[in-house]
């Protein structure tokens, strides 16, 4: 097991606004979620002085603009003037749960003592995936020419094959997108709290990518979520119950940009990076009580839940059905609403809602007798981060 | 459609002439005889330096695939539903190219389906390896 075990904790969460598209500039969003974050946590702003982002776009074809499209370090610091500032850093391999890591890491150091890591989503006018271009450069010049014009392709060949390989259905994963659903009506802060989602409605929507419908992709909005970070001596002097980090983990493995549509590979993320988890916090998947798996395209959760080993390889859509991922079932599954339901802020929430869940603080979709919270912050393959929170230390 | 037009580097030219020629070639570890596409500075099997274009059979299986229906992509939105299929070939296990499915319908995709390569000139310059379901059903 870890040393570092349970030595640092999420003491507060804050939240944005989240809309459909831009009405205030993202720096806006961001400066909300992070002093909402302060304000959980009891602090004030002076008290802050370690800071950490992931600031990418992931739309393509629109202008980087820091403050309205992204909000890196150097904006939020402009921003706020810390006069107590020690350290920051903005990660690029592994999206925001690199951050998330990368303060844990700051605050073992004892280089900074309050770290705030906020997401901040832009979601641009137009085609998110703007890809006018004449021409294919670099790794595209093998897929865009044969219409791999996003993301959701890339995503969507790797579950082909998962589905036919193991003679699967993807009527099944209803079930995913309308418990998800429900579970965001017990959270004021989703985009889609409130709006009913049935199994009908997933069935009827239209195809986008196939195996991909409209409800198996999140939907694209402009927000922030932000946590404040802390040593876990210091986190139970604050006002709220601290969410302790037993155990991180990142993917190990990465596929030569390009080479699309590996199955293999996602699990091989999944793998790595859930096996770092294990080790370091002592726990096996059959101890987590709630898991946060990352759902920015429903087949994620899939290969989350094979690739950390909930389930064995061809079982994930059986394992969500029957009750199973319901907020009193065997494993609550992404009791926040995931993507799907809250909007495109990434992996952040999903980190929140795992601190929320082993701290008790999820309100009405608290799941009961939470000991062990395991977050999956990204898709396996790409940028998987992994994460287990507990309730108290051991 | 108006299908976007690779920019080859260092790296890749060796496919593009070769598909010109039609002829696919695939780039190889001449120490560890590892085929491995897209190409790459490097064997990523043995890290060794030594790599060459050599030619492959084009014949192999669907490996994956997608049907694509959202208009996002304008180049493409013509086309709509389309197969993009990734291919597997026989002589280079591991090496995924991605492609269409032509002269069949969409429907017609299905994993593990046996395909052969076909070119499909793109302007004077370029042409596309494509696949379409094997002739003889191997």
């Amino acid at each position: 097991m870890w040393e570092h075990r349970c030595k640092v904790a999420v003491s507060g969460v804050g939240f944005s606004r989240v809309t459909r598209s831009a009405e205030v500039p993202l720096a806006a969003h961001a400066l909300e979620a992070v002093k909402g974050a302060v304000a959980d946590s009891g602090l004030a702003m002076s008290d802050i002085d370690g800071l950490a982002t992931y600031p990418e776009l992931p739309a393509t074809g629109h202008a980087v603009v820091d403050g309205v499209t992204i909000v890196s370090v150097n904006c939020m610091m402009a921003m706020l003037k810390l006069p107590n500032l020690s350290w920051h850093v903005q990660v690029e391999t592994v999206n925001i749960g690199g951050a998330v890591q990368q303060a844990v890491n700051a605050l073992l150091a004892g280089v900074c003592r309050y770290a705030v890591v906020w997401r901040a989503m832009h979601n641009p006018k137009g085609t998110y995936q703007n890809l006018p271009g004449t021409y294919a450069h670099g790794a595209s010049q093998f897929t865009a020419p044969y219409g791999f014009g996003g993301p959701g392709q890339g995503m969507a060949v790797a579950y082909t094959r998962w589905l036919e390989r193991h003679g699967q259905r993807r009527e099944k994963m209803a079930t995913l997108a309308v418990t998800q659903r429900r579970h965001s009506h017990k959270n004021p802060h989703a985009y889609f709290c409130g709006q009913p989602l049935t199994r009908e409605d997933y069935l009827n929507s239209r195809m986008v990518a196939y195996p991909f419908c409209l409800y198996d992709c999140d939907i694209p909005v402009q927000g922030a979520v932000a946590i404040v970070l802390t040593a876990a001596d210091r986190g139970r002097d604050l006002r709220p119950r601290p969410a302790y980090i037993a155990g991180y983990g990142q993917r190990l493995a990465f596929e030569v940009a390009g080479r699309i549509g590996s199955l293999s590979s996602y699990m091989e993320g999944g793998k790595s990076s859930s096996r770092l988890t294990w080790e370091r916090s002592g726990f096996a998947p059959k101890d987590v009580d709630v898991a946060q798996i990352y759902d920015g395209f429903s087949a994620s959760v899939i290969y989350g839940l094979e690739s950390y080993g909930f389930c064995k390889e061809g079982e994930a859509l059986d394992f969500i059905q029957d009750g199973r991922i319901e907020l009193d079932g065997e494993l609550p599954l992404n009791t926040f609403g995931g993507s799907l339901s809250t909007g495109r802020i990434h992996g952040l929430w999903h980190i929140i809602e795992g601190a929320l869940q082993a701290s008790g603080r999820a309100g009405e979709r608290q799941v009961k007798d939470v000991h062990v919270s395991f977050v999956g912050a990204s898709a396996p393959i790409v940028q998987g981060t992994t994460f287990i929170f507990v309730d108290e230390p051991y | 459609m108006t299908r976007p037009i690779p920019v080859p580097n260092e790296w890749t030219r060796p496919f593009w002439d070769a598909a010109r020629r039609g002829v696919l070639q695939l780039q190889r570890c001449q120490a560890c005889k590892h085929f491995q596409h897209p190409p790459y500075a490097t064997c990523v099997r043995c890290m060794a330096t030594d790599l060459a274009f050599e030619p492959v059979s084009g014949k192999g299986a669907i490996y994956a695939y997608t049907i694509m229906y959202h208009s996002g992509d304008k180049r493409f939105a013509a086309a709509i539903p389309y197969a993009s299929i990734i291919v597997e070939l026989d002589d280079a296990p591991g090496a995924l190219l991605a492609a269409n499915l032509l002269e069949a319908p969409y429907t017609e995709a299905k994993v593990g389906r046996r395909v052969e390569v076909v070119f499909q000139p793109l302007n004077d310059e370029f042409t596309l390896p494509q696949f379409r379901l094997a002739r003889d059903g191997r």
